[in-house]
Parts: C-alpha cells; sequence; structure tokens
C-alpha cells in the first residue's frame, strides 16, 4: 500500500471503529436525534470525503 | 391500491425497460469480456448507477424500513457500517481493475484460480460463491411476491409477481448481457432516488417537518433513537450482522466483478464517489421511512408491510405509491439478473471450463447463456417452496460469502498463500456456516459470520504456511500491482 492509501485507510478505520464504539458507549442513553442517529450520519459523511481523497490521482488512462 | 393502476405502472416500466434495454447493444456481445463485463468499457456514470442499483435491491426499502420499525436507530448504523465497507472498494478496486485487465479476467474466482495458480481454486470459489447466492436471488423473487400480493390485497397473487420477476431478470440479462443490465439499473436507480425522496418529504412534512418528525419519535418511542434501545440491536447481534455486511463489496461477486468493468480508474473513481452518495440517501430515506411507519402504524405484526402500508397510506398520492412499489420490483429484478449474469459467468468460466479442460471463448460464452434460464429457473423453484429455509440460507449468504475474503486479501497482500489454504478455507468454513444457520444461527453466543471470518482467516494461514506457495506468480502479480500502484502517485 502506498503512503495516501495508509493515511487514508488508517482514518477510515479509525470511523469504523468509532461507528461501533460511541453509540454503544457514550450515546447508548442519548434518546434525541443528535445521538447515534447524528454521529452515524457524519462518520458517513467523512467516510465520503476520505474516499474522496484516497481516490483523487486516479486517471483517466485506459 | 387499484390494481389496475399497479397493471398499468409496470406495463409501463416493463416497455421502457426493454427498450432501452435494446437500445444499449452497441459493442460485441460475441465474447465473454463483452457479454459479461461490456467490453470493460462502462462509464463512471453509468456503473455508479448500475452498482447502487445491483447491490441496493428490495431489501433497502422494505428491509431497512423494517428493520428500523423493529429496532429503531441500530438500523441505521448497520446500513453505515457496510457503506463504511464500500471503502474497501478504494483499496481493492484498482488492484481488480489492474490484474483484469493484465490477466484478461472476468470473474473474481478465476483472478483466485489463476494468482494462487490452482484451477480448483476457482472452482471450489465458483461453487460457494453459487450455493449461498441462488438462495439469495430466489428471496428477492419472494419479495416481489409478497409486496405485489400486499398493496393489492392479493388481486395479483404470490405466484404471478414472482413469474414476472423471473422472466423480466431473464429477458434484461439476455437482451445484451451486462449492458442492458447496467443500462435498464440506472433507470432505475435514478426513478427510485428520486420518487423515494420525494415520498419522503411528503411523509416528513405530513408529520411537522424535521423537527416535528424527531419530537414524534421521541414521544412515541424514545429508546428507538439510541442503541440497544428496546433490545433489538444488542451489541452482539449488532457485531454480527454488520461484519459479513462490512466485506459485501468484495465478498459478494456480482458486486467484485463490477471492479473489472470501469473503463479506467478515473470511471472506477466515479463509480465508487457515485455509489457512496447515492448511498448515503438512500439508507436515510430507507430509515426515515421505517421511523415514520411507526410513528404512523404502531403495532404492525409484520416490520416487512411497514412499506406497503406507507405506500398505500393517505400521505402518498397514489401515483407516486405506485412509481415507488414499482421501483421496488425494479430494484429487486436489478439484484437478480446481475446475480443470474454472474453466477452464469462463473459457472462457464471456472466450473465447465476447469473441469472440461478445452473451451475455447465461444463455447463458454454459449454454456453461460443455457446457464442463465437455467439458475433462473432454480431461483425460481426457491422461491415457490416458500420455506423458511430461503430465509434461513439468505442470512447464511451473507454470512456465507465472507469466506472467501482472507483469500482475496491475500490475492494482492499476502505472497506466502497458497491454493491449499484457500481451498481448505473456504470448505470448511462454508460448510461451519450452514451448520450454524440451519442449527439456530449461532455459536457459543456469536453469529454465523463472525465465526466465518475467524475460521477462515485462521485456515488460511496456517494451512498456507504449511504448504507451497506459487512462488514465481505471487512474485510476478504482486510486484505488477505494486509497481502500477506507486506509479499512479
Amino acid at each position: 500500500m502506498n503512503q495516501t492509501e495508509k493515511f487514508w485507510g488508517l482514518i477510515i478505520l479509525i470511523i469504523v471503529i468509532l461507528g461501533y464504539v460511541i453509540p454503544y458507549t457514550f450515546l447508548s442513553d442519548v434518546t434525541k436525534w443528535y445521538g447515534s442517529f447524528l454521529i452515524w450520519s457524519i462518520l458517513a459523511l467523512i467516510t465520503i470525503v476520505a474516499n474522496y481523497f484516497l481516490t483523487t490521482d486516479w486517471s483517466d488512462e485506459e | 391500491m387499484s390494481t389496475t393502476l399497479v397493471w398499468s405502472t409496470i406495463a409501463i416500466y416493463v416497455v421502457i425497460a426493454i427498450v432501452i434495454a435494446y437500445l444499449s447493444r452497441n459493442g460485441r456481445q460475441n465474447s465473454m469480456s463483452g457479454y459479461f463485463l461490456g467490453e470493460r468499457k462502462l462509464n463512471g456514470f453509468v456503473s455508479a448507477l448500475s452498482y447502487s442499483a445491483t447491490t441496493y435491491s428490495a431489501f433497502m426499502l422494505v428491509g431497512l424500513a423494517g428493520l428500523t420499525y423493529n429496532g429503531g436507530v441500530g438500523a441505521l448504523g448497520f446500513e453505515i457500517i457496510y457503506f463504511m465497507g464500500v471503502s474497501l472498494v478504494a483499496i481493492f478496486g484498482p488492484r481488480f481493475w489492474l490484474v483484469g485487465k493484465k490477466y484478461g479476467y472476468v470473474t473474481p474466482s478465476e483472478m483466485l484460480g489463476d494468482r494462487y495458480q490452482n484451477k480448483w481454486v476457482a472452482v471450489v470459489a465458483a461453487v460457494a460463491s453459487s450455493l449461498f447466492l441462488i438462495p439469495y436471488s430466489a428471496v428477492q423473487l419472494t419479495g416481489i411476491g409478497y409486496l405485489l400480493q400486499g398493496v393489492t390485497n392479493d388481486a395479483i397473487p404470490y405466484t404471478t409477481g414472482v413469474i414476472i420477476a423471473t422472466v423480466l431478470a431473464l429477458v434484461f440479462s439476455y437482451i445484451a448481457g451486462i449492458r442492458s443490465v447496467a443500462w435498464t439499473d440506472s433507470l432505475q436507480s435514478l426513478i427510485m432516488i428520486i420518487t423515494s425522496t420525494i415520498v419522503v418529504i411528503l411523509i416528513v412534512n405530513s408529520l411537522g417537518g424535521v423537527s416535528g418528525f424527531f419530537a414524534s419519535i421521541e414521544a412515541n418511542d424514545p429508546q428507538a433513537l439510541a442503541v440497544p434501545g428496546n433490545g433489538f440491536f444488542n451489541f452482539w447481534t449488532f457485531l454480527g450482522l454488520t461484519i459479513p455486511w462490512f466485506f459485501f463489496s468484495i465478498s459478494n461477486p456480482q458486486v467484485s466483478q463490477r471492479l473489472f468493468m470501469p473503463a479506467s480508474l478515473k470511471s472506477l473513481r466515479h463509480m465508487l464517489l457515485g455509489f457512496l452518495v447515492f448511498g448515503l440517501i438512500y439508507t436515510v430515506v430507507s430509515v426515515v421511512w421505517g421511523f415514520s411507519a411507526s410513528i404512523l402504524f404502531p403495532g404492525l405484526e409484520n416490520a416487512d408491510l411497514a412499506t406497503p402500508m406507507l405506500l398505500s397510506s393517505d400521505v402518498v398520492p397514489p401515483i407516486l405509491g405506485v412509481i415507488v412499489m414499482v421501483g421496488i420490483m425494479a430494484a429487486a429484478i436489478s439484484t437478480i439478473d446481475s446475480i443470474l449474469l454472474t453466477l452464469s459467468s462463473l459457472f462457464s468460466r471456472d466450473v465447465y471450463r476447469n473441469v472440461k479442460g478445452e473451451a475455447n471463448d465461444r463455447k463458454q460464452l454459449m454454456i453461460g447463456k443455457i446457464v442463465i434460464p437455467i439458475i433462473a429457473v432454480l431461483a425460481f423453484l426457491f422461491a415457490q417452496l416458500e420455506l423458511d429455509l430461503i430465509a434461513v440460507l439468505s442470512v447464511a449468504s451473507s454470512a456465507g460469502l465472507i469466506v472467501v475474503v482472507p483469500a482475496i486479501i491475500g490475492t494482492f497482500f499476502w505472497k506466502r498463500g497458497t491454493a491449499p489454504g484457500v481451498i481448505v478455507s473456504v470448505t470448511i468454513s462454508s460448510i461451519l456456516v450452514i451448520y450454524i444457520e440451519a442449527t439456530g444461527g449461532l455459536l457459543l453466543g456469536l453469529k454465523s459470520g463472525i465465526w466465518g471470518i475467524i475460521v477462515a482467516t485462521f485456515l488460511f494461514i496456517v494451512v498456507s504456511i504449511t504448504t507451497q506457495p506459487p512462488e514465481q506468480k505471487a512474485n510476478e502479480f504482486i510486484d505488477y500491482v505494486k509497481g502500477r500502484m506507486k506509479n499512479k502517485k
């Protein structure tokens, strides 16, 4: 894996782990929209951003 | 919902889809890569929409809405973890694409067979995929049968729905192979995302806007906004459900085969990013849908009825409701036709060619085309049985397909991986997953998918270390990928 892949891959791995840990620990008692609903939505958006940067230099060579 | 309206909308959809499928017939369809991969020339836009349609079956708007209805926000988390797993395409996508072009692979199992230098690797991977995917297509057919039966109050019988779906999947697969499937998928994706989003806006508005929507949930069932909530999504269930789906993008051959198809890495990138944007909208739509049904129709005995209830309610205009209903049907069909094509290519390329010995490209294609209706009939028969077994096998399918993941990772990142390692890990873990699913779905408190990935990884590593790797091929293959990936930077 190259450096870009390692960096953004690690970010995504952290996002995935947070996707398990935060809702089941800190947010398990929060019965509001700004609890798990919000955190999973934000993590999904960060995933899109990470994928955007991870793939910026994919060329159009066929 | 009026039966005439349902029939008329289905008829319009069929006519438009067949015209689009027919128009997609440019390029050669008389070769394996032409018919099954669209000559590896799909552009990013079509790839993204088609990838979305293939991945998002009726499961989303019926199943995920039902899961939300039953278990609350945990359903969103479940789908978002899957969504994060699609990032694996960013790592594995360019690698599949590069070796697909260099070595001419048509199927993912063919790639495994060549990389590990053993035809039985391809055969075993192909058979395992077929074993888990045929019931999965049957479940899609079942879904259409129940949906049409449900919204028309039995005016369209279950079997009629199943027959319509089977015939349409066959027709789309036949007209121009993957090209017609990709283009009809694109049409379906666009219609679905637009109409289902409009439905959500209408429903949320009827509940007093976004703040009214959340206020209703908090008043109605506050636990639905947290996990484990009512206990439906306890942590171990959540983990067991999400692990197989996290690897879905590389474990399911009808999806990973698409990594061979884009015209360039840029098209692959557009496919990935387009899918992620589409997927997030679709996920939020399905979850809001489920929450809304829990507010509007509490106490449903069968949560899968949440969607038919919403679509036939006063909140949604009948014409919009029927379009979305046909859209859900089209979503299921687009999943089946992609699976039909993938399975027939697996059979002709990986099983028939390897077992038979001499079989040129033309012969393989002919066999593939013969096999398509046979697989469709098998799926149809499975659906007709209406057995619990189908449900068992469909849950097992995502868990079962995960067993090939260690071998795929090893293909690109572990030179020491061997053919016996793949064969033993895939075979034993598949049997273990089926055993666990057939005996209640849990072993020592853990779901089959968790066992599948742990046991497959363990066996792949241990057996590989004790056997001889195909050094020359492993070096050439992995060094090629490494070199090309470095040059991109």
